[in-house]
């Protein structure tokens, strides 16, 4: 571990959607922490709560019908989830800037993409109009949008998919923020548009040394881009472990059946490698291992106690009975 | 990195620009000259005391006299005379601007505290519920017999009408209003909004406001229409303008008393509300298929 703070830890973190009296958890005692210059990435499949983790970091889970069930969200030393509304305001999009799935719906259409930088500037800064189109132009430049200049003039419908996230990217950016959250930047872009948004959040953040939380599901994402890797299944983290460490060596069946399933170019198969069975609907209380009905490894303990998030190796943490496993299942 | 953002511009950088929509409306024949004919109509209302051939409320001997294309039609009185004598051409320009007035103020009014009521209703979750009902018994209460109601309070005039009408159109949009803006609401930009730090305020108006609000104005454009035709039915029940104001309903509802030996008296009016509200309705209808994108892709 490096002696710098983190950025950002969440501790335990714990969000509830109610349903009238239908509770369920979202997010069941999630932790971790990205510092400064580092990429985290969260991987797990749909509905295994990583956008709502990170709607939650925001703080932009709408209350109700969710709610803050526990834990701490500490950013730069302040507990976001007991910060008042206009603080938090002022850090979302501020300090912490969030970039969405849809390129498509996440800009507002009757602006100008311009427009909207700016009117984020004029949130956050003091700006002049001047000042704020200049920087605006400037945004576009770094994003690398072609003719910046013009580009801030058109309205979000005339520009392609993937210049659109390169604007979103800008507007994410516009005031330097410590932390940037991606939540699927690529998934709803063609490939060859996918490598060159990862491409420029990479070399972005060579530039300014922000930390990067990437919600994703594609391991491929993952491989290339970060630093360290937090699987979430069912609302929980069942492993941790830096990136190499993850794929060279991963230790929970779930981590396992995951990177099974990726197809490979250099194997040639007739079918492709699933994990049985679906995520155990949120409603359902379970008493053991979430992953327990699953796993090909559950036996009566994994059945009845949840396992305990443990390190096996520096910085390498588990949330499995059977961990260390020897390379038996994979 | 140039090249990068040479390859992902492949959509045409200078995109064709949507054409201006009233070059898409004027496309439209019948919704153009429903259009003209509007624009005459309303010309000729404001226009009444200057353009109106004779004092609509003075009486002239000749009674009941027909208009001009039958046997004992003057030029003088272009569409006869009414049971008192009075011009009938005249009391129909004023009587449009009366019956013109009443509409708009009252779908005005009605339009935009309904359309708050709902993108309200879709923007605060919390006191959707408490809107909604509210809406749901306004909607439950019949315009005719909110009409009475207000008139036995205050009395006969065009302002108890107006308020009537208005609060008549308030829950029809504010349901509407409300379905727009949710469907809006659920798009990630303002999802994207908040999390550039914007302010409750600035979301409602910028985001939320500044999207529904063409599809709204479509609705409040046929809701126009219909708003006339109630107003005109209150008058004819002697509920609106007190005589002897002119007023197309009302003029209407006077000219039954001679239907059998001067129908033209009664039909004339009832051919204006019937003008003005088809005018109206594909006006508004021209225009939701020229605003509404969903229609025009």
């Amino acid at each position: 571990m490096m002696a710098e703070a983190p950025i950002l830890s969440v501790e335990d973190l714990r969000v509830e959607f109610g349903v009238d009296r239908n509770v369920f958890r979202a997010v069941d005692g999630v932790s971790f922490s990205v510092r400064r210059g580092q990429t985290l990435g969260i991987v797990g499949e749909s509905g295994c709560g990583k956008s709502v983790t990170s709607l939650a970091i925001m703080r932009l889970v709408s209350v109700p019908p969710g709610r803050y069930a526990g834990g701490r969200v500490t950013f730069d030393g302040q507990d976001l989830l007991k910060l008042p509304e206009s603080k938090m305001r002022s850090l979302r999009g501020g300090r912490m800037g969030m970039i969405f799935q849809e390129p498509m719906t996440s800009l507002n259409p009757v602006y100008t993409c311009g427009d909207q930088i700016i009117e984020s500037l004029k949130v956050h800064r003091n700006l002049s109009p001047q000042a704020a189109r200049d920087r605006a132009i400037e945004l576009f430049d770094l994003v690398g949008l072609p003719s910046p200049s013009k580009r801030v003039d058109d309205y979000p419908h005339q520009l392609s998919g993937g210049q659109r996230q390169r604007v979103m990217i800008a507007l994410a950016l516009a005031n330097d923020p410590d932390l940037l959250i991606a939540d699927e930047p690529t998934t709803a872009l063609d490939v060859t548009i996918q490598a060159q948004i990862l491409e420029l959040m990479k070399d972005l953040q060579d530039r300014t040394g922000t930390a990067i939380l990437l919600i994703t599901h594609d391991l491929g994402v993952v491989a290339e881009t970060c630093d360290e890797v937090v699987v979430m299944y069912a609302g929980t983290v069942v492993e941790q472990a830096p990136t190499s460490a993850l794929f060279g060596d991963p230790q929970h069946p779930y981590t396992i059946g995951l990177m099974a399933a990726v197809p490979r170019i250099d194997v040639d198969a007739d079918r492709l490698a699933t994990i049985e069975g679906s995520v155990p609907p949120p409603w359902q209380v379970l008493k053991g291992c979430r992953f327990a009905s699953r796993c090909p490894l559950a036996d009566d303990r994994c059945r009845n106690e949840p396992p305990p998030l443990r390190a096996i190796a520096p910085a390498h943490r588990v949330a499995c009975w059977h961990a260390p496993i020897d390379g038996a299942m994979a | 990195m140039t090249t990068a953002a040479d390859i992902d511009s492949t959509a045409d950088p200078v995109a064709p620009r949507r054409r201006a929509w009233w070059r898409l409306l004027l496309a439209d024949r019948a919704a153009a000259l429903a259009l003209f004919l509007l624009t005459v109509i309303v010309l000729a209302a404001a226009l009444a005391p200057w353009i109106a051939p004779h004092n609509p409320y003075a009486s002239s001997r000749t009674v009941m006299l027909p208009p001009v294309w039958e046997a004992r039609g003057t030029w003088n009185h272009i569409l006869g005379t009414d049971g008192q004598g009075r011009d009938i051409l005249s009391r129909i320009l004023y009587g449009t601007r009366t019956t013109l007035i009443i509409g708009l103020v009252a779908v005005v009014v009605g339009g935009v505290l309904g359309s708050l009521l709902g993108l309200l209703s879709a923007f605060y979750k919390r006191i959707d519920p408490y809107i909604m009902r509210l809406v749901d018994m306004m909607l439950s209460f019949p315009a005719i017999l909110l009409g009475l109601a207000l008139v036995a309070v205050f009395g006969p005039g065009v302002v108890p009408v107006i308020v009537a009408l208005a609060i008549a159109t308030i829950p029809d949009c504010a349901r509407i209003a409300r379905s727009i803006a949710v469907s809006v609401m659920e798009q990630e930009f303002i999802e994207a909004g908040r999390a550039v730090g914007l302010s409750d305020g600035t979301l409602f108006v910028r985001y939320l406001m500044r999207n529904c609000i063409s599809s709204i104005m479509i609705f409040i454009s046929l809701r126009f229409g219909q708003v006339i035709l109630i107003g005109a039915a209150l008058s004819f029940l002697g509920l609106g303008a007190r005589p002897p104001m002119a007023e197309l309903g009302m003029m209407a509802a006077q000219g039954r008393d001679f239907l059998l030996f001067a129908p033209h008296i009664a039909v004339i009016p009832s051919v204006a509300i019937f003008v003005i509200v088809l005018c109206a309705n594909m006006v508004g209808d021209a225009l939701r298929d020229v605003l509404d994108p969903r229609l025009r892709s």
